[in-house]
């Protein structure tokens, strides 16, 4: 038998077991393939579990398992590496109806995956307080000075509140003082091997957007000042620099 | 035999971490949960075993913490998705990242599954199994050449657990597996608990079947906790769960099988409900004093 | 053009920005209230069958059921939600229409 076959039963629970399956006493292999076609639904639910542990708390287990297996048939992993399994959840989420209640569901989700990544991205050293004195040293070039930021580095701006629905399953927050309504921009990063999780304000989340995007600093900060004229830069700077996030400095524009 | 004879057991440490072979000790599976405790108490351990794919990731804890490790115990790598067993070539880019993870953490064993759990671009995350025929075994032995040649070493091929049998079998897996070993001069991972879980659910004996295998080319033991299930008439079917200490049944096979190869490195495996690293640390020391028992009995 | 966006006032920003990332008082503030962290991931690769999926567990997990009637019975009902007096307006609402 090809083992097409095999593996087109083992994702779609509707069609029969393949057949020329044996078992030694003649009982029903149908039965038998059922451990297998469970043992992948299984651990593909499992893993999503893991990653998305707040998403789970929020809707609860039978829900959630119920979601996480329609988007397992329908999104089977695609890469050997289970850690980065659960890409397209947050989005599925946003597309699944009983889940509509909590408009802020898919967000929260994002940002429990927005922490993997950030786990496992490379480490890159932050600039140290030398390489700022030297771009500080000739300050007409600041304003095109090109910033690199840790990889780990990403932004999560919503229209609910992220942070503090996801700091209140960390026993930071009581979850009866949350307002699921605030708007809330998070800031994910990996200092050294802790994954944090900060609230910035939206126009420090544009900025830092910015910088990822190859802007330099004096656009980004534009940028960021065009959307809230109290944008802090030197908290959002200071910020970063504390957190060892930002891994270069380019004076001359570009990144080498 | 790639393994070192089996004298007095070494202790943990750097000599060791750089050795050769893996040490003819106890070892377990290494998890995250027990980074920390390992650093801090550096247990008596023979050597640790990961999974390769977890640590096919840039940066952050999961390499933090194996660098340190690493450099005081030796280190298996056990591959659970390359899909050995699988249709079409190897994906090359996994062969890529393996080769990888092994200049940079030069462990002293590397093995993979005969088992298939790719197909197409899907990732099924489980270790299937395939038919035993000529088929079938051309294509493993292809592809565990190609590994060889990749990695430049030899690796072991672990024989699995399975819960079906194939109409299109041709070959006693024990046969399939003895051919494989002589064509291609791979080593054998014996994994006990899947001898007993798969003579368990296809009614055979699991003594006779260990004496089938290719022992001579057993390079490591694997042990674990299986889960009891039946069948669609009733019968036992033993489910390979990782999730419960290893069984008395299990511990006897091991034994009966030590006084056929001789002490060989035995890994502990445990993935699911994973206990304090003290509960896995004392099923490591059961199996190292059958070790000792059967290095005295093969002394004498 | 805005202020901000001149050599100097960048060049005061950034230097100002070393200070505050170098001041240990102001790291410990912001740790305080704004920094959390989350449990220690898993490896999510092994080589084991899954907790539940003996063929008991199969028929349970196999049987499709009505996923898309579930509602939501989690963490979710404890938060507060400034459009309802209640708190519980949306999920209320939800389950009305479901019904």
């Amino acid at each position: 038998m090809s083992l097409s076959i095999f593996a087109a039963a083992l994702l779609n629970p509707n069609l029969p077991a393949p057949v020329g399956l044996t078992a030694w006493n003649g009982s029903d292999p149908a039965q038998r393939f059922r451990v297998y076609r469970n043992n992948v639904i299984v651990s593909l639910v499992d893993a999503l579990a893991d990653t998305f542990e707040v998403t789970q708390e929020l809707v609860g287990e039978e829900l959630f398992r119920a979601m996480a297996r329609l988007y397992a048939y329908a999104h089977p992993p695609q890469s050997r590496l289970m850690a980065f399994y659960g890409d397209e959840f947050p989005c599925f989420i946003e597309s699944f109806s009983p889940a509509t209640a909590l408009p802020y569901l898919a967000d929260v989700a994002l940002l429990e995956y927005r922490r993997v990544v950030a786990y496992h991205a490379a480490d890159v050293p932050g600039v140290g307080a030398e390489a700022v004195a030297d771009v500080l040293a000739d300050d007409v070039f600041l304003p095109a000075l090109v910033v690199s930021l840790h990889p780990s580095i990403s932004v999560v701006a919503s229209a609910f509140a992220v942070v503090s629905l996801w700091a209140a399953h960390q026993g930071v927050l009581e979850l009866s003082a949350v307002a699921p309504e605030a708007s809330e921009t998070a800031l994910v990063l990996r200092n050294g091997i802790e994954v944090e999780v900060l609230q910035i304000s939206a126009a420090a989340g544009a900025f830092i957007c910015e910088l990822r995007a190859g802007t330099n600093l004096g656009a980004a900060a534009a940028e960021a000042t065009g959307i809230d004229a109290d944008f802090d830069l030197v908290a959002i700077l200071g910020l970063l620099l504390q957190k060892s996030a930002i891994t270069a400095l380019h004076p001359s524009g570009s990144p080498s | 035999m790639t393994t070192a004879p089996g004298f007095l057991p070494t202790a943990a440490g750097a000599p060791a971490a750089h050795a050769a072979y893996l040490p003819a000790r106890g070892g377990l599976g290494l998890k995250p949960e027990h980074f920390r405790t390992i650093l801090e108490t550096l247990p008596d351990l023979g050597f640790f075993e990961i999974h390769a794919e977890n640590y096919m990731v840039d940066g952050g804890p999961f390499h933090h913490y194996l660098t340190q490790i690493r450099s005081h115990y030796p280190l298996s790598v056990h591959g659970v998705g390359l899909s050995i067993g699988g249709e079409g070539p190897l994906d090359e880019e996994h062969l890529d990242r393996l080769a990888v993870l092994i200049t940079r953490y030069e462990p002293q064993s590397f093995s993979e599954h005969l088992a298939w759990s790719s197909h197409g671009d899907i990732f099924l995350n489980d270790l299937l199994p395939a038919p035993y025929n000529t088929a079938t075994l051309q294509r493993v032995c292809d592809h565990i050449d190609r590994v060889h040649e990749r990695l430049g070493r030899r690796m072991l091929l672990e024989n699995p657990a399975t819960y079906v049998e194939f109409a299109a079998s041709t070959q006693a897996e024990t046969d399939f597996i003895g051919e494989v070993v002589k064509r291609t001069g791979c080593g054998l991972l014996l994994d006990v608990n899947n001898v007993f879980v798969s003579c368990t659910n296809h009614g055979r004996d699991a003594q006779n079947y260990i004496d089938a295998f290719p022992l001579a080319a057993t390079a490591q033991i694997h042990l674990a906790g299986f889960a009891k299930d039946v069948d669609a008439a009733g019968a036992p079917l033993l489910i390979d769960s990782h999730g419960s200490p290893i069984a008395q049944t299990v511990w006897d096979l091991y034994r009966f099988t030590l006084e056929r190869t001789g002490p060989l490195p035995t890994l502990i495996e445990r993935d699911n409900d994973i206990p304090a690293f003290a509960v896995l640390h004392a099923e490591a020391q059961q199996a190292e004093k059958l070790l000792q028992t059967c290095r005295i009995e093969v002394a004498a | 053009m805005n202020k901000t966006l001149t050599a100097a006032s960048l060049a005061f920003a950034l230097g100002a920005a070393m200070t505050v990332a170098s001041a240990p008082v102001a790291a410990a503030d912001m740790a305080d209230k704004e920094k959390c962290y989350g449990v220690a991931m898993k490896g999510k690769n092994d080589c084991k069958a899954g907790a539940g999926t003996t063929c008991a567990g199969t028929s349970k997990m196999d049987h499709q059921g009505n996923a898309w009637s579930l509602v939501p019975k989690g963490t979710c009902e404890k938060t507060v939600s400034k459009t309802s007096p209640s708190g519980y307006g949306q999920l209320a609402e939800f389950k009305e229409k479901k019904a």
